[in-house]
C-alpha cells in the first residue's frame, strides 16, 4: 500500500476513535524503506532491504492516553484498532491520578520534504557497496599507515514517509530521505589495540556521501589510530584547561543538557527507563553555567539528521535555546508537557515508526558558536588537553555525572598543540562542566548519532555538535 | 492473521523464489502482539497495543546473497517482493556463502513458554500495575514508575530445501522503580513465561524497600572494591560477554574473545550456556533463522571458552557446525543461563571486607570491544559493605573493568537465580548474584 491509499484509512481511524468516545485522536500512517550494505574486512555481507508501513493511532479518553498500532491495513481492522485504543485508555482510567490533556497549539496543515538532490531511490545495493569499497581501498592493507584487522563498515539509505491527521485539524505529509554510515575500525600494533566508532549522516539523497566527505573522514580517522598506538603518552593528571572539539562539545550538549531538559523526564514520565532529571519544573531560570554556556536544539537545520520542521503531533518545530548565558532557559516539550507548564509546545514530539508513540526527543543539539578562531581559542591555553574524539562515554540517569574517554587527544602547552596523550578521562558533574566554559570558537561541526529513549525503545536520528569549547581548570583522570 | 496464514505466506514466497531460480531461499514470517501499560508518579501514563506481522526472505544465487523484510503481506505483493529482491541481486558480488543443508527438518512448537493466559491479558494490566504501585508505596516508595509488557510472538519458517515448522512464545515482564527522598531510588523486576509466575507486588516491594534504604546516600571513595552484582546487573554484563562470543563479532574485530577458544576466560566456577528453548525461558524458538534446530550450547564451561555462537556462514568459515544461533547475518543467543553456585547474597556480604552491592545499572559502554574495556553506571540501590556488614547507601559512582579480568575474578555465585529481561538486557538471562573482586569504582573528579 502506498501512502496515498492509506490517507482515507488514517482519517477514518480518527473518526472512529472520536465516535468511540475519544476527546482527542490522531492517526499516523508511516512507511519506511531502507537499504543497507555491510563490508566486514572487505567481504560483502548479504544485502539487506526492508519495507514496512503501518498505522499508529493515539487517543485521549477519560483523561487517559491509549496507543494502538497495526500493519494490517484492512478498513475493518483499522477501525477495530481505533475502538480498541479508546477502550485501552478508558480501562486504565482507574489507575489515573493525573488526567492528560494537550495544549492549544495551532494545528498545522503542511506538506514538507527534506532537501534532496539525487533521489534516495537511487541508493541500491550496488551503489552502497561501491561507496564502501572506495573506503576499503583507502584503509585496507595498511594503506592508512596502520594495520586494521577489524573493519566493519555499514552504509544505509532510507526513506521515511508520513501522513498525520488529528481531530484538532492537523494534516501533515512528510518525505524524509536519509543516508547514514557506521564504521567500527580496530587497529593493532605492537600488541596494543585502538578502536574507533564513527557515525556520519544527513537527510538528503545520494549527495550526502560527498557532502559529509565520508571517504576522506574515514581515511583520516584510520591514520589517526596509527598515531594513537605509536605516539600517545600518559596524559597530565594535574589541573588543566580542556578544549572540547565539536564532537565532544556535541556529545556533552546532548547528554547533559538536551536529555535533562526533556520535559517528560523532568516530570518523571520516563522514570522507569531513561530516568528522570536533576532539574525540576521550577528549575527554569536557574543559573547552571558560565555566561559562555549556550546550548540549543534546533529541528529546522537543513540537511540535519534530526530535521523535523513539523513534529509528530502536528506542531511546527522551532529552535530551542536550552541554556542561554548559563541559565536554564527552556525545556523540550510536547503538547502534554506544555499544557502542564502552561506553555505552548515547541514541537519536540517524534516517533521513529508507525508502531511507536510520539515522545519528546532532541533533534540537533549543539553548543552555540562563539567568536574565537580555533587557533585563538587554543592560544588561550597555557597548560591543557585537547579532546578531539571519544570512545567510551556514559552518564547517570539524572544526567549529573558524566564521563568521556578520548581516543584522539593532545597536550597543549603555552597555546600550542603538542604530542598525543593516551585516553584522558573527563569525568565531571554537569554544573561543573557548564560552569567552567570560558570561551567558544566560531567553527561549527556536527556528528550523526542515534539517540535511545522510550519503551519500546525508539532510536531517533539526531545531530550533536558545536564549536571548540574551552573549559577552565579541570581535573582529568586516565584509563 | 492465524499461524496458518503465516505458513501460507512462506509458501508463496518460496514458490516465487523457486520460480526465479534462486539457489537457496528462506522465508521467515512472524506475528507479534504486544500489550503494554506504563506508569509514572503512581499514575498510568499510557496503555499500548501493537499488532505486527512481517515476512523476511533470504535468497542466494551464484553465491550472491540478499535479505529483505516486508510488512506488505498480500499474495501478489509477496510474489513481486521476491522477484524484485532477486533482480536487485544481479549487480552484487559473490559473498561468503554456505548452502542450506540438503536434509529437510520439520518443526513443531516447542511447548515451553506459551501461556495462553499471557496472550489474553490486556484489560487486567491496569490492575497489575496497581499491585506494583501499591506494594512499592507500602514498602517505602513515594513515587513509582514502571512498565508492564505482555508479548507473544509466533514464527513460521519454510526453506527451499523443505525445512518447515513454526513456534511461538509468550512472556510478561515488569520493570518498576520507586523514588523516595531526593536521589533515593530502588529497582524491581518480575519476568516470567507464565502469568502465574508473574509477581508485580514482589518487584514493587523490592523497589520501594531499596528506595527507602537509599535515603542519605553518599558518594564512595574512588578505588578498588569487591562488588556484589545482582542478577539484574550481572545479566547486563553477561550480555556483552555473549555478544563477544558471536563468531561475527570475533570476525569483525569487536570481540575480546579472539583466539580464546579452549582457553580460560573466567573463573572455574563460571558457566554460561545458551538455550534455544528452555523451560521458564522468555525467548527463543526451536529453529533458528536458517532452519537449523536450536539447542543448548555451553559457551563457557568451568571458566573455559568452549565455542563461539555460529550460523551456517560463520561455521563454514571456522570449519565447524552451526550452533543453531542464526541470525541471517549475525549469530546471537536466545536465552542465556549463568550457572548457579552454592552461595547466597547474604554469604557474599559476610565474605566481603570492603565492597559494594549493586542492584541495578545502565549505560554500559565500551572503550574498546577488542580489549573488553568498559564502564557502567550503577543506579538505584547500592550499598557499602565493610567487614561483612552493610554500612550505608551509596550514589554517584561508576564501575569500570575489562571483561576478561572481571569474569576471571568471580569469587562466588548464588544458588538463587532470576530471569532478567528489561530495558538494559535484551536477551532473557537466568542469572545468580555474583561476587567479583577488584572492580574499579570512580566518581566525578570535579
Amino acid at each position: 500500500m502506498r501512502l496515498e491509499e492509506g490517507k482515507a484509512l488514517a482519517e477514518g481511524a480518527v473518526s472512529k476513535a472520536v465516535s468511540a468516545g475519544a476527546t482527542y485522536a490522531e492517526a499516523r500512517l508511516q512507511s519506511g524503506h531502507s537499504r543497507e550494505f555491510i563490508l566486514k574486512n572487505g567481504e560483502s555481507q548479504p544485502s539487506i532491504f526492508s519495507e514496512g508501513y503501518g498505522l499508529g493511532i493515539r487517543v485521549i479518553a477519560k483523561g487517559a492516553l491509549g496507543f494502538a498500532a497495526t500493519n494490517d491495513m484492512k478498513t475493518g481492522a483499522v477501525g477495530e484498532l481505533a475502538r480498541r485504543a479508546v477502550k485501552l485508555a478508558e480501562a486504565s482510567a482507574p489507575v489515573l491520578k493525573r488526567k492528560i490533556s494537550f495544549d492549544d497549539s495551532r494545528a498545522v496543515r503542511k506538506k514538507w520534504a527534506a532537501v534532496e538532490k539525487d533521489r534516495i531511490e537511487g541508493a541500491d545495493a550496488t551503489w552502497l557497496r561501491g561507496v564502501l569499497l572506495d573506503i576499503e581501498t583507502r584503509i585496507a592493507d595498511g594503506k592508512a599507515g596502520v594495520k586494521l584487522p577489524g573493519r566493519f563498515l555499514v552504509l544505509w539509505a532510507e526513506l521515511e514517509e508520513k501522513y498525520f491527521v488529528s481531530s484538532d485539524g492537523a494534516r501533515i505529509e512528510a518525505r524524509l530521505p536519509r543516508v547514514g554510515f557506521f564504521g567500527s575500525l580496530t587497529a593493532m600494533e605492537g600488541g596494543s589495540a585502538a578502536q574507533r566508532f564513527m557515525q556520519q549522516g544527513e537527510t538528503g539523497g545520494l549527495e550526502v556521501v560527498g557532502r559529509v566527505r565520508l571517504l576522506e573522514k574515514v581515511e583520516e580517522e584510520a591514520k589517526i589510530m596509527g598515531k594513537v598506538l605509536r605516539t600517545a603518552t600518559k596524559p597530565p593528571t594535574d589541573t588543566v584547561d580542556v578544549v572540547l572539539s565539536p564532537e565532544l562539545s556535541g556529545i556533552a550538549a546532548h547528554e547533559s543538557v538536551g536529555h535533562p531538559q526533556e520535559a517528560d523526564r523532568v516530570l518523571g514520565r520516563e522514570g522507569a527507563q531513561a530516568g528522570e532529571s536533576y532539574l525540576k519544573a521550577d528549575s527554569l531560570g536557574r543559573k547552571i553555567g558560565s555566561e559562555e554556556a549556550n546550548v540549543s536544539d534546533d529541528p529546522t537545520l537543513v540537511h540535519s539528521m534530526g530535521y523535523t520542521p513539523v513534529d509528530d503531533e502536528g506542531v511546527a518545530g522551532k529552535k530551542r535555546r536550552l541554556i542561554k548565558n548559563g541559565v536554564i532557559n527552556e525545556f523540550l516539550h510536547n503538547r502534554a508537557t506544555a499544557k502542564e507548564f502552561g506553555l505552548a509546545s515547541n514541537g519536540a514530539a517524534r516517533a521513529v515508526s508507525f508502531d511507536r508513540e510520539p515522545i519528546i526527543r532532541m533533534s540537533n543539539t549543539f553548543v552555540e558558536p562563539g567568536d574565537y578562531s580555533t587557533d585563538e581559542l587554543i592560544g588561550e591555553v597555557r597548560h591543557g588537553v585537547y579532546f578531539k574524539t571519544f570512545t567510551e562515554w556514559n552518564i547517570d540517569d539524572k544526567r549529573l555525572n558524566q564521563r568521556y574517554v578520548a581516543l584522539e587527544a593532545y597536550r597543549i602547552e603555552q597555546g600550542e598543540v603538542k604530542e598525543m596523550v593516551k585516553a584522558p578521562v573527563l569525568e565531571i558533574a554537569t554544573p561543573r562542566l557548564w560552569g567552567s566554559v570560558k570561551a567558544r570558537s566560531k567553527h561549527m561541526d556536527f556528528e550523526a548519532a542515534v539517540c535511545g529513549k522510550g519503551d519500546p525503545q525508539q532510536g531517533a536520528p539526531v545531530w550533536t555538535g558545536g564549536p571548540e569549547t574551552l573549559l577552565a581548570g579541570i581535573k582529568l583522570g586516565a584509563r | 492473521m492465524s499461524l496458518l496464514d503465516l505458513e501460507d505466506l512462506n509458501d508463496v514466497a518460496i514458490r516465487a523464489a523457486k520460480k526465479v531460480d534462486a539457489d537457496d531461499a528462506i522465508a521467515l514470517t512472524s506475528r507479534v502482539t504486544d500489550r503494554m501499560i506504563r506508569f509514572a508518579n503512581n499514575s498510568v501514563t499510557t496503555a499500548n497495543r501493537i499488532e505486527e506481522a512481517e515476512l523476511t526472505v533470504y535468497l542466494a544465487h551464484e553465491r550472491k546473497r540478499a535479505i529483505a523484510s516486508t510488512s506488505n503481506l498480500d499474495t501478489a505483493s509477496v510474489r513481486k517482493f521476491v522477484q524484485d529482491l532477486f533482480e536487485s541481486m544481479k549487480g552484487l558480488p559473490a559473498s561468503e556463502y554456505v548452502p542450506l543443508p540438503g536434509k529437510a527438518s520439520k518443526y513443531s512448537p516447542s511447548g515451553v513458554g506459551h501461556d495462553r493466559k499471557i496472550v489474553e491479558v490486556e484489560e487486567e494490566l491496569p490492575e497489575l500495575a496497581k499491585e506494583a504501585i501499591d506494594a512499592s508505596l507500602s514498602a517505602g516508595g513515594k513515587r513509582t514508575a514502571g512498565v508492564i509488557d505482555a508479548g507473544d510472538v509466533s514464527t513460521a519458517i519454510l526453506t527451499s530445501t523443505g525445512t518447515s515448522g513454526s513456534d511461538r512464545r509468550a512472556s510478561i515482564t515488569l520493570n518498576v522503580r520507586a523514588f523516595a527522598e531526593r536521589d533515593a531510588s530502588g529497582h524491581g523486576l518480575s519476568c516470567s513465561s507464565t502469568l502465574s509466575g508473574f509477581d508485580p507486588a514482589s518487584a514493587g516491594r523490592r523497589a520501594g524497600s531499596d528506595a527507602k534504604r537509599m535515603k542519605d546516600a553518599v558518594e564512595p571513595e574512588a578505588g578498588s572494591y569487591d562488588v556484589i552484582l545482582s542478577p539484574t546487573v550481572a545479566s547486563n554484563i553477561v550480555e556483552s560477554m555473549a555478544f563477544a562470543a558471536s563468531a561475527f563479532s570475533v570476525d569483525a574485530g569487536t570481540s575480546y574473545l579472539v583466539d580464546k577458544l579452549g582457553k580460560s576466560v573466567a573463573s572455574e566456577s563460571f558457566n554460561l550456556t545458551d538455550h534455544g528453548t528452555v523451560k521458564g525461558g522468555l525467548g527463543g524458538r526451536v529453529f533458528d533463522d536458517e532452519g537449523t534446530r536450536t539447542r543448548s550450547t555451553p559457551i563457557i564451561s568451568d571458566g573455559v571458552l568452549r565455542t563461539y555462537l555460529h550460523n551456517l556462514t560463520t561455521a563454514g568459515k571456522w570449519k565447524t557446525q552451526s550452533t543453531g544461533n542464526a541470525g541471517l547475518v549475525t549469530p546471537h543467543g536466545w536465552n542465556h543461563e549463568v550457572g548457579g553456585g552454592d552461595s547466597s547474597r547474604e554469604e557474599m556480604v559476610r565474605e566481603t571486607k570492603r565492597g559494594i552491592i549493586l542492584t541495578s545499572n545502565w549505560y554500559t559502554r565500551f572503550k574498546n570491544y577488542r580489549t573488553g574495556e568498559f564502564s557502567t553506571v550503577p543506579r538505584d540501590g547500592a550499598f557499602l559493605v565493610e567487614d561483612g556488614q552493610i554500612r550505608r547507601p551509596l550514589k554517584g559512582m561508576r564501575a569500570g573493568d575489562d571483561l576478561q579480568r572481571m569474569f576471571s575474578s568471580v569469587k562466588l555465585l548464588s544458588k538463587e537465580r532470576e530471569w532478567i529481561e528489561w530495558w538494559e538486557v535484551d536477551t532473557p538471562t537466568l542469572c545468580p548474584w555474583i561476587l567479583v573482586d577488584g572492580v574499579k569504582i570512580t566518581r566525578a573528579y570535579e
